[in-house]
This record gives structure tokens, C-alpha cells and sequence, in this order.
């Protein structure tokens, strides 16, 4: 709720979601300058900032990549302007050239980067931990434990950025974005900063005669974490064991403390400030316990910089557990409060006696019936993975396909028709799909496809597009242009003509880049499936670098904006199990709007599901699927 | 009871199949583009006319002949029959293969109301095949001229089907007219019946999709005008001259699946048209049925067709072509069922069995 981060009412507490309450904090800091690429759990966040800019007087962009984003915001930094970057762990492995070359150069305005971890990988393909950047790096990173902090540690990071004129990085994770508490609000200043004259001697230059500087504000920001608030030690004086935590863990710590009633023996020990650790702080707790449990997202990699101080310190004499050291709690996937509690219970040979938290009691559970990930309703994917599918069954050379993340990654499961060989991070289709074209010198020839989403072609598919293109690679690049970025929450995109901040701008024509590159390009429609599939065909005949944009809105964003037409089925036509067809319209194309009327045993149309594609339409071989109606597609 | 994956697995698989077309687009798992006919997707049918009404999977001939040519005096060379011509049109069409037979024959089907609708096959360029359905006698100059690309025309049975058609012809290949036969043979008894009057063609082979790429690369920059098999070899026409290419390069762009096939001279049609070897500008015509010796004499009434008696020696000839044909792909098809592909003919029917001794004989 946008209200929410822009009003002014100082001490007023409300429920804020983590990204509300990071959008506030950056304005509660006074940023002029906010650029991000969306990436679950962390859209939200410049989602927000965009709506709002034109109120704030503040600039918001989607920027085409993450590198982008965070070179946009140094280049507003120079100008002493505050700027928030923000991304998801895969956006900070894209940006790490330019994190530690920022790093190295330093900041002028206040410079905070937030970049959002997904622990389980929930709406991501990886677990990555970027905290391990921001040690690589040498830039110092917070880590708030609820939303309340994820505000403070935004606000005070840009303090700190200007202090140390260092970039500052606020890692959060999914249960932080996502999640909601109570937030104390801040003042929001009614001075808005104007950019600084950059004057001839002025310089962020990032060479290595700056790594003395680097390294100094590291130790800088490790004096200042000692005195921070955001780290504190709550227990015994001299407890049997210590938790050590950061972010969520902490209030899973204290869940699990008190669910096994052992608080006269387990100190609590809250780190805000992970990189780099107040060491002297650390040490002096530490010295009150012989054993040590690490509690925290991801990797243990607060476990082992703690492991790094013992090294540093004889005379601590500690049993050090925690993700590695004994691997008392999984060393892959997402915390939640059990986990935590049974390693404690474990640990401290307890065992836990209360009931069982239970969100819906065993008799009123539900059984929900089994549902499978796939593409929406009338989504252009389906088409597409359909109709490859078929080409290349067709086409009988047993095609390679090789993919990255984006909606159409479901194309690797039933929704696609399992047609994914290869799927890795952003941009890698076309990238590997070059290599292995390349390899038709020495016989491979198999026809190699490479698939990419518009927005993706944006963020990372350029270079290797030119790379292919130069080398005259023998594959085909299919770009699934739905005009939208829908993965995340359809923000804009180059393609798309509309700005962050809801300006019109002149999109960037996929298919006029492909052309300047000098491939010839083909633009086809995903649910002509029989005419695209002889393009598609045609075109895997053909040697050397072939591009087809497979054009088609995303149904989520096209029945938006134009009438749907009614698709239904004449029962009367449709031959139920008698065809031949194996009830091919829910069960192989496997719309969602397409069902069986078990009662008939006929095919049938989920009205409310259906967009009115029409797609099953040219499918049905009894001709039983009628669509009236409605605007073309 | 077989369905899709039996016709993957026992025919797809093994590249025995003929591209009839017989069993596309009853349903939408077979996908057909150029020569490549596939399964798309992986069926669940169990009982599937693709398969029932396929000329690669098993089917029973004798049966079928008693059926459908009751009373025809057999002939183990070329098919039971009543009586061969030589015959051609008098006053021929634009861009007839031989000897504008079949044309004249259509045009007689339709101008007598024989059949409502025809499956011919053409286009505007003489090597592509693409099957159409008409009743418009304008149509038949579209499909004047052998294309010797396989096409699976018999796809289009179903839009006849869909429209209720009751009377329709075919022109087909012989692997096409046993597909014809077998589907009303293994008439589900709820489908009505469609009555067909078939118009068999005479075929060694087809060839592959790739052969026009082939045509492509040789004669750049050339339009083909007709493709044809005179007895020295194989006959480009295009609009820069004639060129002539020896028969075995062409010969190894036929289909794999031709390989299979037993039956040169369309056995099962009512009536069956070739060429008159020794003679260009001439067809041979088989009478096989009734049905058939009714619409050949209605041309030759209508003064469409000339006809002379067809001479006893090349009728030798023409049965020792025939023979060659079944006993040199026996062997093939020996081989395949050796190696476990699903015999499609009956091992201990009296054919099958006359014909290995007869190609055993050949050998020794
Ligand atoms: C693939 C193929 C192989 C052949 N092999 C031989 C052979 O080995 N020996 C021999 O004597 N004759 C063969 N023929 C037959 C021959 O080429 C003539 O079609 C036949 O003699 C009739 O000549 P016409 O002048 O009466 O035909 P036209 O009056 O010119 O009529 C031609 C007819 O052929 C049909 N047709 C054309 N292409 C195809 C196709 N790909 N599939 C099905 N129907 C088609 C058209 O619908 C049309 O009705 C073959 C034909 C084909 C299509």
C-alpha cells in the first residue's frame, strides 16, 4: 500500500510488508534516485518507488539489466545524490564486475544496495547467498531481522554509505520481502538533495591504487558495527550454549528458546552487521560459552567468519555448530521455526513438550487436490512449447533446446512438454546454444534451439546474439516476445514503450535490434500453431544463425484490455472418450480453461479460467470447441 | 486392439512407412509436414483407425480381395483383373503424365455424377504433391502430370467425411488404395458407409522430400515443368531444356517405406493406370472390377479415350516388372520381419508363401 511509504506521520506504527517497509526506509533517507531489475522476492520494492516517484520528486527506473541499475545509481551517486539499487541474488552475481569495481572506487551520495535472497529457492532457480559477495566485495552488508529493521538498516545504511563513501549492501530474504510486522515510522525530509556540480578534479575511479582505501573503510565500518543497535546479546551471563543469528533466524531463535523453556541456559546472540563482523564485539560475548549454535539463511557463512575470529582468538575454547560445524541444521533449504527448535532440542537435550503449532487442525484440513505448475490460461508459452514440440518431433533430428529462467522455464516440465535440455541462468541459452552450433565442423547435427523471453533478451541475450551472429553459429534463437516481464509481476521492459514511473517512451523493437545485428528475422504468431510450425520447420532447414520472434501478449496482460471472447464446447460434437483425439484438450494441451466434464464424460470450458484464446479452437479434431465473440487475438 | 504408439512403434519406428496418409488428422497426435510423419505427442488410444486402416500394419489380403474384387479372375503377377488396354485420351490434357487416362477418367466420374468428390493430387509446380479434394472438372487440369514426391493424400478422406460425403473417388497410389480398402474393411459398424470408386496408379516408388532439394541445387535458377520416367532413365523437363539423370541416383531418394511395399500395379483399385512402356504418349489400363469396366467404357463412349488390345508380350513384360518389384522387396521385407518388425502380411497365407518360393527360385 503505497499510502504507506510516502505519508508523513512520524511514530505512527502500521503492519508494512519487508519491501514497504524498505521503499519507506529509502525515503525516509531522502533518495532522489532508485533503479532496480525485478526479481522475486524484491519487485515490489521499485514497483512501489515507481508509482509514487512523480509525488516523492524522485526518479525510478526499470533498468534493462542489473549491471545497468547499479551503474545508473553510481552514476547519480557522483553527483552526491542518494540512490537505492535493488535485485535478487542472481542479479547481484550479474552485477559482480561492477560491485567490486564500485567497491573499489568508492561512493559519493549515499549508495544502498538491497538485494533480496530466496531461501529454497521459491520463485528462483538457485539458493544463492550473496552475502558471499559482499565479503569478496569488501563492502559492508546489513541484515535485518524483521521488517521494523529492514526500514532502519535502508535509512541508516545511506548514513553509513556516505560516511565511509562506500556502497553499503542490505541483504533480506523472502520471509523478510514478503513477510509483515509492525514498522514505527520515520520522517520523511521535506529538503530534497540537488545534484552536486561534478568539478574537474572530481574522480570515482575504480583502479587498485584505491584497495588501500577499500580495505581502511572496512575497518572503518567494523568500528562502527561495534557500537551498533543493531546487534545486541540477550541471555544469561554465563550461558551453557549461544545462539548466534542474523535475519530471520533470530526470531526462530527465540521461538525455540522459549518453546524448550531453556532461557537460563541459551543466550541469544543477534547480529545485524555481517560483513564485516564487530569483531571485538563477537569475541567479548563469545567468552561467555563453550558452545555455540549458528542460526542463519543459507550458507553457514556467518558460522564460518565466526570460525575465522576463534582461529584469531586462543583464548576462546568453543564448540562450534550450526549449518557445517556438525551440521546440526540442513545445510540446503530455508529455515522455519522447527527446524531451528529441533537442532536446539537436539543440542541441548531437551525435548520439546508443547502441542504443535498446526495452522488448520487435522479434522478441518482439506485435502486440496494436486496441482501442477504450469502456464496460465490462453498463455502464449503453451502454444509455443507445443508447436516446437511437434517441429521437432517432426523435423526428426532429435533437436537440442536450451533455455533460461523466465515464465517459459516451466517449459521444461509437463506445461512444455518437457522440451528443455538445457536451462540455466539468464541469457545462457543462446550463449551455449552458440557453442554447440559451432560444433557442426565436426559432425554434430542435431538442430539447436535456443530460447529466451523478450525481457531476457534485453537483460543478457544481446552479446551472445552478436556473438552468434559474428560467428555464423548453426541454430536457431526463438525469442518469446509476450511483451512483458511476467515472471516477476509484469514490469516494463525496453520493448514495452512504458517507463517505471508510468511514462510513455518509445519501445525498442525486438525485431529491428535482431536485424541491425544482421540476422534476418522472422516474426510469427504462437497460436497460428500449424502455419508456425511449418515456419519453424522451414527455418531448422536452413543453415547458420536463424531468428524467430514468437509474438503474442501475455494473456494475463491481454485480457486486460480487450473483450474475451466466450469459448465453449458443443457436447453435442464432441465425442468424449468414442474419439479418437484421448481427450487431447485437457489432457496434452492442458489449458487450465480446458476440463473434463466428468458427469457427461465430455470435453468442457472452465468459463471462469478461460481468456478466450481460442487456441483449442483449431485443436479439437471434432471441431466440438466453438469461440464467438470477443476481440481478435 | 492397437493404437498410436503400436503405429509408432511397429511402423514410425521402423521407417516402413508408405506417407498414404491414411492415418492423419483423425485425431491430433500424427503431425505431417513434407515426408516426415510422426507422432507429436504420446497417445493413450488403444484402438486407433491410424492403426486398422494403415497399409504397413497386418492386413489381410485375401480377405480383403474377396471382398471388395469377389469373382475377379486372380493373377499372382499383377492382381486379380478382368482385361488391360492400351489406351489414351483423344485429346489429351495440358501436362499429362502418359496418356491423359486418368484425367479423362475423372472428368467422366464427374460429368456422370459418380462420385461427388475426387482426391486428386498437384499443384502449380509439377514436383510438389498436395492432395486436394474437388468436384470441379477445372480442377483436374491441377492435377494433370505424375508427382513423384510421396504425399500422404489420403488425409483428406476424413474432410470427406466431415462433409458426409456418400460417393467418392481416389486417385492413389497402390499403398493408398490398400489404405482405402482396409478403412471401410475395418469400418467401425457405426461409421456409415462412403461409397469409393477407386482409380489405382502404378508405382515403383516415391521419392523423398529432399529429392527437390536435390532438383534444387542441380538445375539452380530453373523452373521444373515435368518430371517423367521414359524407359532410359529419369526425364527433367524445366524452362531452360531437358536433362536426364541415371535412374539409380534418383532411385536413392525413394522412401524407405517403398521398400516394403508388394504391390506395383495398385491390385485393390477398381481400375489401375500405368504407363505403355514401349510406347510414350500411351497408358496401360487394368479393368478390375465391374464398377471399373463401367467408367472406362462411359469414356470410351463419350469419345475421351482411344483404346486398343494391349499386346501379349508386353503384358509379359509388365508381369515380370511386377514380379521384380514383389520378389526384389520380399528380401527387405523379410529382413525387417526377421529383425522384429510386426509382420503386415500373412507368413502362412498361400501368397506370401508362393511368392518366397517364386523369389527363391529367381535367385537360384
Ligand atoms: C509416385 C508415382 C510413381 C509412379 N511410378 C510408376 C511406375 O513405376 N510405372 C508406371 O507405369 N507408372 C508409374 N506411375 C504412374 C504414372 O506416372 C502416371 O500417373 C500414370 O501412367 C497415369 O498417367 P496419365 O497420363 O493418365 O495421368 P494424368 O492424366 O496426368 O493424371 C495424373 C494423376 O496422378 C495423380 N497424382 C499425381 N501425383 C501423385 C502422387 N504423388 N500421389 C498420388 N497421385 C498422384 C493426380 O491426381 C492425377 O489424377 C507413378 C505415379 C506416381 C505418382
Amino acid at each position: 500500500m503505497e499510502w504507506m511509504i510516502t505519508t508523513n506521520e512520524p511514530g505512527k506504527t502500521y503492519l508494512m510488508q519487508g519491501n514497504e517497509a524498505i521503499s519507506r526506509g529509502a525515503l525516509e533517507a531522502g533518495i532522489r534516485f532508485a533503479a532496480a531489475y525485478p526479481g522475486s522476492p524484491s519487485s515490489e520494492i521499485l514497483t512501489m518507488l515507481g508509482h509514487v516517484a512523480d509525488e516523492m520528486e524522485i526518479y525510478a527506473e526499470w533498468s534493462t539489466n542489473e549491471t545497468c541499475a547499479l551503474e545508473a545509481c553510481l552514476g547519480a551517486s557522483f553527483a552526491g545524490i542518494r540512490s537505492l539499487c535493488v535485485m535478487k541474488q542472481n542479479g547481484l552475481l550479474v552485477v559482480g564486475d561492477a560491485l567490486h569495481s564500485a567497491s573499489l572506487s568508492g561512493v559519493k551520495g549515499g549508495l544502498v544496495l538491497v538485494v533480496a535472497d530466496d531461501p529454497s529457492a521459491h520463485s528462483s532457480t538457485n539458493e544463492f547467498d550473496s552475502r558471499h559477495q559482499s565479503r569478496s566485495a569488501a563492502v559492508p552488508m546489513l541484515e535485518p531481522a524483521n521488517m521494523q529493521e529492514a526500514k532502519d538498516m535502508v535509512k541508516w545504511g545511506f548514513e553509513l554509505s556516505e560516511q565511509l563513501q562506500q556502497l553499503v549492501m542490505v541483504r533480506t530474504v523472502t520471509r523478510i520481502n514478503h513477510g509483515r510486522s509492525s514498522v514505527t515510522l520515520g520522517e520523511i525530509p521535506q529538503q530534497k538533495q540537488v545534484p552536486a556540480v561534478i568539478g574537474e578534479w572530481d574522480r570515482l575511479v575504480a583502479i587498485n591504487w584505491f584497495k588501500d582505501a577499500q580495505i581502511s573503510k572496512l575497518e572503518q565500518a567494523q568500528v562502527i558495527f561495534k557500537e551498533s543497535p543493531f546487534n545486541w546479546y540477550n541471555g544469561p551471563e554465563n550461558p551453557d550454549m549461544m545462539i548466534v543469528t542474523c535475519g530471520t533466524g533470530w526470531l526462530y531463535s527465540i521461538e525455540a528458546v522459549k518453546a524448550l523453556g531453556v532461557k537460563d541456559s541459551v543466550g541469544i546472540l543477534k547480529i545485524g552487521t555481517t560483513w564485516p563482523l564487530p569483531e571485538e564485539f563477537i569475541v567479548k560475548h563469545l567468552g561467555r560459552t563453550k558452545k555455540v549454535l549458528v542460526v542463519e539463511e543459507v550458507d553457514p557463512f556467518l558460522e564460518q567468519n565466526i570460525a575465522n575470529i576463534i582461529a584469531y582468538h586462543p583464548e576462546l575454547n568453543i564448540e562450534l555448530t550450526g549449518r557445517h560445524g556438525q551440521k546440526v541444521i540442513p545445510r540446503n533449504g530455508e529455515l522455519n521455526p522447527n527446524v531451528v527448535r529441533n537442532a536446539l532440542a537436539n543440542m541441548t537435550g531437551t525435548t520439546f513438550t508443547g502441542p504443535e503449532v498446526t495452522f488448520i487442525p487435522p479434522e478441518e484440513a482439506v485435502a486440496l487436490p494436486p496441482r501442477e505448475l504450469t502456464f496460465c490460461a490462453g498463455c502464449p508459452h503453451r502454444a509455443s512449447f507445443f508447436l516446437l514440440k511437434q517441429t521437432l518431433r517432426i523435423q526428426e533430428g532429435q533437436g537440442v533446446v536450451m533455455g533460461d529462467i523466465g515464465c517459459y522455464t516451466m517449459g521444461g516440465q509437463r506445461a512444455g512438454h518437457y522440451l528443455f535440455n538445457f536451462l540455466s541462468c539468464m541469457g545462457a541459452g543462446i550463449s551455449a546454444a552458440e557453442g554447440l552450433g559451432q560444433l557442426t565442423r565436426f559432425g554434430f547435427d542435431q538442430p539447436v534451439i535456443a530460447l529466451a523471453g523478450d525481457s531476457t533478451f534485453f537483460h543478457s541475450c544481446m552479446p551472445a546474439l552478436i556473438n552468434a551472429k559474428y560467428h555464423n553459429s548453426n541454430m536457431l534463437f526463438v525469442i518469446l516476445d509476450n511483451s512483458a516481464t511476467a515472471m516477476t509481476g509484469f514490469q516494463p521492459h525496453p520493448g514495452i514503450g512504458l517507463t517505471a514511473m508510468g511514462k510513455t517512451t518509445e519501445p525498442i523493437s525486438i525485431a529491428k535490434v535482431v536485424e541491425a545485428i544482421g540476422c534476418p528475422v522472422t516474426v510469427a504468431d504462437p497460436f497460428d500453431i500449424t502455419g508456425t510450425t511449418e515456419i519453424v520447420y522451414k527455418l531448422l532447414k536452413q543453415p547458420g544463425l536463424k531468428v524467430l520472434i514468437l509474438k503474442q501478449e501475455c494473456a494475463t496482460l491481454a485480457i486486460r484490455k480487450r473483450e474475451k471472447a466466450k469459448v465453449w464446447v458443443d457436447q453435442d460434437l464432441c465425442r468424449g472418450d468414442e474419439c479418437g483425439c484421448g481427450r487431447f484438450c485437457s489432457r496434452i494441451w492442458g489449458c487450465p480453461g480446458n476440463i473434463w466434464d466428468y458427469e457427461v464424460g465430455k470435453a468442457k470450458i472452465d468459463e471462469v479460467v478461460c481468456v478466450g484464446c481460442g487456441v483449442c479452437v483449431s485443436l479439437c479434431p471434432a471441431g466440438a470447441i466453438k469461440i464467438e465473440g470477443g476481440e481478435a487475438v | 486392439m492397437c493404437g498410436g504408439m503400436e503405429l509408432k512403434n511397429e511402423v514410425l519406428a521402423s521407417a516402413t512407412c508408405a506417407l498414404c496418409g491414411a492415418c492423419l488428422d483423425w485425431c491430433p497426435y500424427i503431425a505431417n509436414i513434407e515426408d516426415h510423419l510422426v507422432l507429436r505427442f504420446d497417445c493413450n488410444v488403444s484402438n486407433g483407425r491410424c492403426y486398422s486402416v494403415c497399409p504397413r500394419t497386418f492386413t489381410d489380403w485375401e480377405a480383403i480381395s474377396e471382398k471388395y474384387l469377389p469373382d475377379i479372375p486372380r493373377d499372382f503377377a499383377i492382381g486379380p483383373h478382368l482385361k488391360a488396354y492400351k489406351v489414351k485420351a483423344a485429346k489429351g490434357i495440358n501436362g499429362q503424365q502418359d496418356g491423359g487416362t486418368v484425367s479423362y477418367l475423372v472428368k467422366t466420374i464427374l460429368e456422370d455424377e459418380l462420385a461427388e468428390t475426387v482426391l486428386l493430387t498437384g499443384t502449380d509446380d509439377q514436383v510438389t504433391p498436395e492432395p486436394f479434394l474437388s468436384s470441379e472438372i477445372d480442377d483436374i487440369q491441377k492435377s494433370a502430370g505424375s508427382r513423384f514426391l510421396a504425399s500422404p493424400g489420403m488425409r483428406k478422406i476424413i474432410e470427406a467425411q466431415n462433409n458426409k460425403v456418400q460417393k467418392m473417388a481416389v486417385v492413389g497410389r497402390p499403398c493408398q488404395i490398400q489404405a482405402l480398402r482396409k478403412l471401410d474393411y475395418n469400418r467401425p459398424p457405426q461409421k456409415p458407409e462412403v461409397e469409393v470408386l477407386s482409380i489405382g496408379l502404378f508405382c515403383m516408388w516415391s521419392l523423398g522430400w529432399d529429392f527437390k532439394d536435390y532438383l534444387q541445387k542441380q538445375f539452380p535458377e530453373e523452373e521444373v515443368l515435368r518430371l517423367a520416367i521414359p524407359q532410359h532413365g529419369f526425364e527433367v523437363t524445366t524452362d531452360k531444356g531437358v536433362h536426364e539423370l541415371p535412374i539409380d541416383t534418383v532411385k536413392k531418394f525413394s522412401r524407405a517405406g517403398c521398400n516394403y511395399c508388394l504391390d506395383m500395379t495398385s491390385e485393390l483399385a477398381d481400375i489401375s493406370v500405368g504407363a505403355f512402356e514401349p510406347q510414350e504418349g500411351w497408358n496401360t489400363v487394368i479393368i478390375r472390377t465391374p464398377k471399373g469396366q463401367q467408367i472406362f467404357n462411359d469414356a470410351l463412349t463419350k469419345g475421351y479415350l482411344i483404346s486398343e488390345e494391349y499386346p501379349e508380350e508386353e503384358l509379359k513384360r509388365l508381369k515380370g516388372a511386377s514380379l521384380g518389384k514383389k520378389t526384389r522387396n520380399l528380401n527387405h521385407v523379410q529382413t525387417a520381419f526377421d529383425k522384429g518388425v510386426k509382420p503386415f502380411i500373412d507368413l502362412n497365407s498361400a501368397y506370401y508363401i508362393q511368392l518366397k518360393e517364386l523369389a527363391e527360385g529367381m535367385v537360384k
